[in-house]
């Protein structure tokens, strides 16, 4: 039983992680697509590159150069000590590498949406940004939620990946009844995932089912 | 003075020239039909005047004012564009209805972001919408599609969305309504429906510029019609003369097509 509660509460870390990682990765993926579609080249090119400096690396290697990288580089760490720092080094590591991965389905969701939208706005007179907000988002949000739904399943099981600037989550925390010889807490872990993922499939079904009203 | 004046607009894409020193005039309560070949600018020339393309030479004027100098800076301004549009009206070929509102809010909704800017908008506001919507709901029956308000497009046919799209761009009462091929996307059974709510529109004098390939159509309800090809145009005058005895050679080659 005690196992059980210490698993969970873990498992709090992967939950926490998972939360503020969207809180902030979607939104700034957002800024990340505009960046990418910019009309202005050099804007583009610099944005273009570093999503494909975070889409090509390992999170687990982002989250270490986040984490270590500018004390080694003789910065001086910016992260404060003990588990606050490493989640928030963590946090950092995932927004970033999330937000390039949204924004690329973002960038595909917009640039579906037929011209004639945009045109049809321009010519009712309407700004840009009222286009984007009651014309374009909608049909954005209706086209991507699949993708979306895929990607944010995987950052479910990626929060994980925390454990190696020694976040302790679930994984990490059962590992150590295992390196005491305790094996079932580690294969139980996937109660966990499966739970969460279960939950965010429906919501995700949900979400789908209520844009089902237009085509 | 008249309506609309345009005059030696030039447009290329690239090395191509598209439209070279088009120039046409259009009367308040006029109806001008532009035919011509695919390819020939016509959909360029519209794009054009609703400035969702700049044009390279020209002027347009509208009631005087002047909205384009393709030689004069200060009217090339991409802020001052949105309000220029509303001197227009564009119906696309493809209706590019929004799909996530029905017929209703489609016709609305533009008004119901401009009513914004107005000073009166915070106090006023429930009797604006009501305005609007009344409106709206006006503009649906007139197209005869009461019964349809609360449809979304995709539950429409193409001739209904089609008409939903006239009644939204007459929801802002522009100066010149432009049509873009509004029938060339419809099976020949719905073409009939929009082709009739564009006769009512030129009976009530709504001043419009149709580009269309519907020959017949275009005689009987235009008052004039401009001929184009390779971006240039070839012959204009009233429609009757233009269908029945063009003046140019190139005119008549074109017209041979449909007579048959
Ligand atoms: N954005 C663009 N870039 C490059 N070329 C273009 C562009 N838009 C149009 N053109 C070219 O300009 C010419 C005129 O096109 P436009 O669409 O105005 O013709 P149209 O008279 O409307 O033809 P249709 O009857 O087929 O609709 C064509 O040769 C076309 O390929
Ligand atoms: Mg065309």
């Amino acid at each position: 039983m005690v196992i059980w509660s210490r698993l969970t509460e873990s498992f709090w870390l992967n939950t926490q992680l998972f939360a503020l990682t969207l809180l902030f990765a979607l939104p700034l993926g957002l800024v990340v697509a505009f960046g990418s579609m910019s009309r202005f080249t050099p804007l583009r090119a610099v944005v273009r590159t570093f999503v494909w400096v975070i889409r090509g690396t390992p999170l687990m290697l982002q989250i270490i150069v986040i984490y270590l990288g500018p004390g080694l580089m003789g910065w001086g760490t910016p992260w404060p000590a003990g588990s606050f720092g490493r989640l928030w080094a963590a946090v950092v590591a995932f927004v970033i590498n999330y937000a390039c991965y949204f924004s690329e389905i973002y960038r595909g969701g917009i640039e579906s949406v037929p011209r004639g939208q945009t045109e049809a706005g321009q010519v009712l007179g309407m700004t840009r940004a009222q286009i984007f907000f009651r014309v374009t988002l909608l049909q954005v949000v209706k086209r991507i939620l699949p993708p979306m739904g895929n990607e944010v399943i995987t950052l479910v099981k990626d929060t994980s990946l925390a454990n190696v600037i020694s976040n302790k989550e679930i994984i990490m925390m059962a590992k150590e009844y295992s390196a005491k010889g305790l094996i079932w807490p580690l294969f139980s872990t996937a109660i966990f995932f499966l739970v969460f993922v279960g939950v965010l499939t429906l919501l995700f079904g949900a979400l789908e089912k209520k844009l089902d009203y237009f085509k | 003075m008249a309506l609309l004046e345009a005059t030696g607009i030039g447009k290329n894409f690239g090395s191509t020239k598209v439209l070279q020193n088009i120039s046409l005039s259009l009367e308040k309560g006029e109806a001008l039909a532009i035919i011509g070949s695919s390819g020939s600018g016509k959909t360029t020339l519209l794009r054009c005047l609703n400035f969702l393309e700049t044009p390279d030479t020209g002027r347009i004027v509208v009631d005087g004012e002047t909205l384009w100098d393709a030689d004069d800076p200060a009217t090339h301004k991409e802020r001052e564009k949105r309000k220029k549009r509303l001197h227009f009206g564009l119906v696309f070929q493809n209706f590019n209805l929004f799909p996530q509102y029905t017929a209703l809010q489609n016709v609305m909704l533009a008004g119901q972001l401009l009513a914004r800017e107005r000073p009166d908008f915070r106090t006023n506001r429930k009797q604006i919408y009501e305005g609007l919507e009344i409106q709206a709901r006006r503009l649906l029956e007139q197209m005869g599609l009461s019964d349809r308000a609360n449809h979304y497009p995709h539950q429409l046919s193409g001739g209904q969305q089609q008409r939903v799209a006239i009644a939204r761009a007459l929801a802002l009462e522009p100066d010149i309504l432009c049509f873009d091929e509004p029938t060339s996307a419809l099976d020949p059974e719905l073409t009939g429906e929009v082709l009739r709510v564009l006769r009512e529109l030129a009976a009530k004098k709504t001043t419009m510029i149709i580009v269309t390939h519907e020959m017949a159509f275009a005689r009987d309800v235009a008052d004039r019609i401009l001929f184009m090809d390779g971006g240039v145009v070839v012959e204009e005058g009233p429609a009757h003369q233009v269908i029945d005895h063009p003046r140019e050679e190139r005119t008549r080659r074109f017209l041979a097509h449909y007579s048959a």
